[in-house]
């Protein structure tokens, strides 16, 4: 070695902490390969989506719904799948293979280290989820202006709007959470599974109904709401009174249904009804509730996910 | 300056104590060998040093003023632990550009320099590099961040003694042309034995030996002499080991460097690894420097804490 | 893997002579290195005005530590026998051979003589070596100050921060 390439003397202690821009790159090229995945299978399903959607509108026939219960069903697995998977191994795989003894012994500190990673993933997928949703919020507008998918039930209401990048991003943070907490992939991926896929029942069979205090009307006959609730109202419960508000048994109303199913005049339920005085009864949701739902559930999960990735952060600083 | 000043340092796990009652001032610009049995706490000391583990009890600073894990110790201090952990799916290439942008200081052609003389192409994946490449890679790592102190845990476990050589002689290297210190960790004395200025022996978490190397080695003698004298002269002498023959017994003792020992006793002086075994042969006791009141200074032999007879 | 301070390659090394260890010789580290170096001198490898090596090779050659170079060429430009130059390194100043050689001569038959009386007397090899040994430790310690060479049993002093106990082979 010449004296050009004789160590230079040691630069000044540091001034400034690792810029964020440096960790980053470091959090891009560690992850990129469940970036790019996650690009790819949304990508994918997108480009399936617009030309599909393209194909329906384009096409004079009335939509069948079948098509689009397939894919949303799919599509409803779609934030917990990649949540958890992009979230469970993120510190999980830094504490199983020891390379955290690398990373938290660098300059830039474990905090700015597990900030930057956390964020940055969470940003990501959050975005590309929003992006994706909104592409199938178009795809899906057809069927539910048809009336066949009321936008509120449970199948449908989270996978546009805001819920689904919010689930995706609550996936993330939960599963995050837990792969610091268990230090190993597997048992993280698959407790971040259970416990997300566990929130999304509870959400949508018990939670969500409550967001805002249902409406309740009455009219119509059993089996067949009144008009106002048609066009994607969400029906929580009915049930039927007789003359001064006392509560019908519900095998009187089934043995009624059942004489007049096959009935051919469809007012004849209905007179049945009048006759002897019943009212039936309806708790919904109105379709007009969608967007302040969408914001409330989002806004619940956007505050769970903050939430567990500073718990997750203050595990990292404090992990031994 | 003294590079790692602990006192009354402990950890302890569950119900077990890793390491117990350490003090330590070790000072810097100098290759401090950490030695020990396996399971001793030589990981765990290190560990704490450059904060991944938080003592139990005691306290620690390292560089003279800086908690152990504050951001101007970590900045400081290059730590490669066991079995080199590095990023196993990126290139050698890659791997450079993460550590540089993990840290503000980063010398790139002392790691370009290194890797082109140790033939490691940097478009090759780490986990298709040899174990010796590797620690050499993690090494590398550690050097060109440019730190005051370099800290290496059992960083030879798994080479071969070429590579053992090479690594040591990179480590030695870095030492002689920029004035770094080192602590290196390793259950191997042979090996640290021509490399190191200041030793410590760690035995089942407790601190028995420390000190510089010269004054350990001319503080201590083996004396070879009548097994009927042998109880006289215990009561004069630190004994540290004896071992006794029927008629001949030899003593390692600690005496001063000008001692010309008792008449009509061959006295001859002990190496390194003989002094180390003898210690770790009696674990009542120790070889510690003295109390100081002005910092660090040359390890002066304490009083020894149990005498043998 | 040598570290050169040359601009190319591997194959220009600073020095005539290379640096060995003998693990097994108990001698401690920079003696062997004095030894090396005036062995050189006297088979004719070292001139004056040469480099030994310097600290940075020996480091990287050796895997010893650094202040072992410096304590034995500090040793060296003690006894003349080498000369610092900062920023350079460390040339050879001086030779061997104070003592001129006809006078090596007349000591070495003295000492064969010695051998073949003690022969005699029925000593074996390893008996002559103790005693000449033992004889030379006390000679030594009479003449005031270090323990001589023989190094075999001098005590462990080898690192360049002790400046005391200088130990030498004259």
């Amino acid at each position: 070695m010449t004296a050009a390439t004789a160590p230079a003397p040691r630069p000044a202690a540091r001034q400034q902490p690792v810029p964020w821009t440096g960790l980053a790159w470091v959090t891009w090229r560690q992850h990129r390969a469940g970036l790019t995945g996650t690009a790819v299978v949304l990508g994918g399903l997108s480009l399936y989506l617009l030309v599909t959607g393209l194909l329906v509108r384009g096409s004079a026939d009335s939509v069948s719904s079948q098509t689009p219960k397939v894919i949303s069903a799919l599509v409803l697995l779609l934030p917990v799948l990649i949540g958890s998977f992009t979230g469970a191994p993120l510190l999980a795989r830094e504490l199983e293979t020891g390379t955290f003894r690398y990373a938290w012994t660098q300059g830039c500190g474990r905090r700015r280290w597990a900030i930057a990673k956390l964020a940055l993933l969470a940003g990501a997928l959050t975005v590309t989820a929003g992006a994706f949703s909104a592409i199938f919020s178009w795809y899906i507008q057809p069927f539910i202006a048809d009336g066949q998918l009321p936008a509120l039930k449970p199948l449908v209401f989270g996978l546009h709007g805001v819920a689904f990048a919010a689930w995706t991003l609550a996936a993330f943070s939960i599963a995050a959470f837990a792969g610091t907490l268990i230090r190993r992939t597997v048992p993280a991926l698959a407790a971040s599974l259970a416990a997300v896929a566990g929130l999304e029942l509870a959400t949508t069979l018990l939670l969500r109904q409550h967001y805002l205090t249902p409406l309740t009307t009455h009219g119509g006959v059993p089996g067949m709401p009144p008009s106002l609730l048609s066009g994607g109202s969400w029906v929580l419960s009915s049930w039927t009174t007789g003359p001064g508000g006392r509560l019908v048994s519900q095998d009187i109303i089934n043995q009624a249904e059942g004489r007049f199913r096959y009935s051919p005049n469809p007012a004849a339920f209905s007179a049945w009804l009048t006759q002897h005085h019943f009212t039936q009864w309806w708790t919904y949701q109105p379709q007009s509730r969608f967007w302040p739902f969408q914001l409330i559930e989002g806004g619940w999960l956007l505050a769970l996910s903050i939430t567990m990735i500073a718990v997750t952060v203050w595990l990292v600083r404090h992990a031994q | 300056m003294t590079i790692i000043d602990c006192a009354r340092l402990g950890k302890r796990y569950g119900r077990s104590w890793a390491l117990r009652d350490c003090s330590l001032a070790i000072p810097g610009g100098q290759f401090v060998a950490l030695v020990g049995p396996n399971g001793a706490g030589k990981t765990t000391l290190l560990q704490i040093a450059v904060g991944l583990i938080t003592p139990t009890e005691g306290t620690v600073t390292v560089l003279g003023c800086e908690a152990a894990g504050s951001p101007g110790a970590l900045d400081r201090i290059a730590f490669v632990a066991q079995d080199a952990p590095l990023y196993q799916n990126l290139p050698v290439g890659d791997m450079l550009r993460v550590a540089a942008h993990m840290n503000q200081r980063w010398d790139p052609q002392l790691a370009r320099t290194r890797l082109a003389e140790l033939a490691i192409p940097q478009r090759q994946k780490v986990a298709s590099l040899s174990g010796g490449q590797q620690a050499q890679l993690a090494l590398t790592i550690a050097l060109a961040r440019r730190p005051e102190l370099l800290v290496l845990d059992e960083p030879l476990a798994m080479l071969d003694p070429l590579a053992r050589h090479d690594f040591m002689a990179a480590v030695l290297a870095a030492v002689a042309e920029d004035g770094l210190s080192v602590i290196m960790s390793s259950h191997v004395l042979a090996e640290l034995e021509r490399a190191a200025d200041y030793l410590i022996l760690v035995s089942k978490g407790r601190i028995q030996v420390a000190g510089e190397v010269d004054d350990l080695l001319s503080h201590h003698r083996l004396l070879t002499g009548p097994t009927a004298q042998t109880d006289k002269q215990a009561e004069r002498m630190s004994v540290v080991h004896a071992r006794r023959g029927g008629s001949q017994s030899h003593l390692l003792v600690r005496a001063p460097a000008a001692d010309p020992g008792p008449a009509g006793w061959e006295s001859r002086p002990v190496g390194l690894e003989e002094l180390v075994l003898a210690y770790l042969r009696e674990p009542g006791v120790a070889a510690l420097p003295g109390p100081t009141a002005d910092g660090p200074s040359r390890a002066t032999i304490g009083p020894s804490k149990g005498v043998r007879a | 893997m040598v570290i050169d301070k040359e601009a190319d390659s591997h194959s220009r090394p600073s020095s005539p002579i290379q640096f060995q260890l003998d693990p097994g010789s108990g001698l401690p580290t920079y003696v062997q290195l004095i030894r090396q170096v005036e062995h050189a001198l006297r088979l004719g490898y070292l001139k004056p005005g040469d480099q030994l090596p310097t600290v940075k090779e020996t480091v990287a050659a050796l895997a010893i530590n650094p202040n072992t170079v410096l304590k034995a060429y500090r040793d060296l430009e003690t006894r003349g026998l080498a000369v610092g130059r900062p920023g350079q390194g460390t040339f050879v100043d001086g030779t061997l051979g104070k003592v001129a050689l006809p006078q090596l001569a007349a000591l070495r038959r003295t000492l064969l003589t010695w051998l073949g009386t003690a022969a005699e007397a029925g000593l074996d090899d390893d008996a002559m070596d103790a005693l000449f040994s033992s004889a030379l430790r006390d000679f030594s310690r009479s003449r005031g100050g270090s323990a001589g060479a023989p190094a075999r049993q001098a005590p462990g002093d080898r690192r360049g921060s002790r400046g005391d106990n200088a130990e030498g082979v004259a």
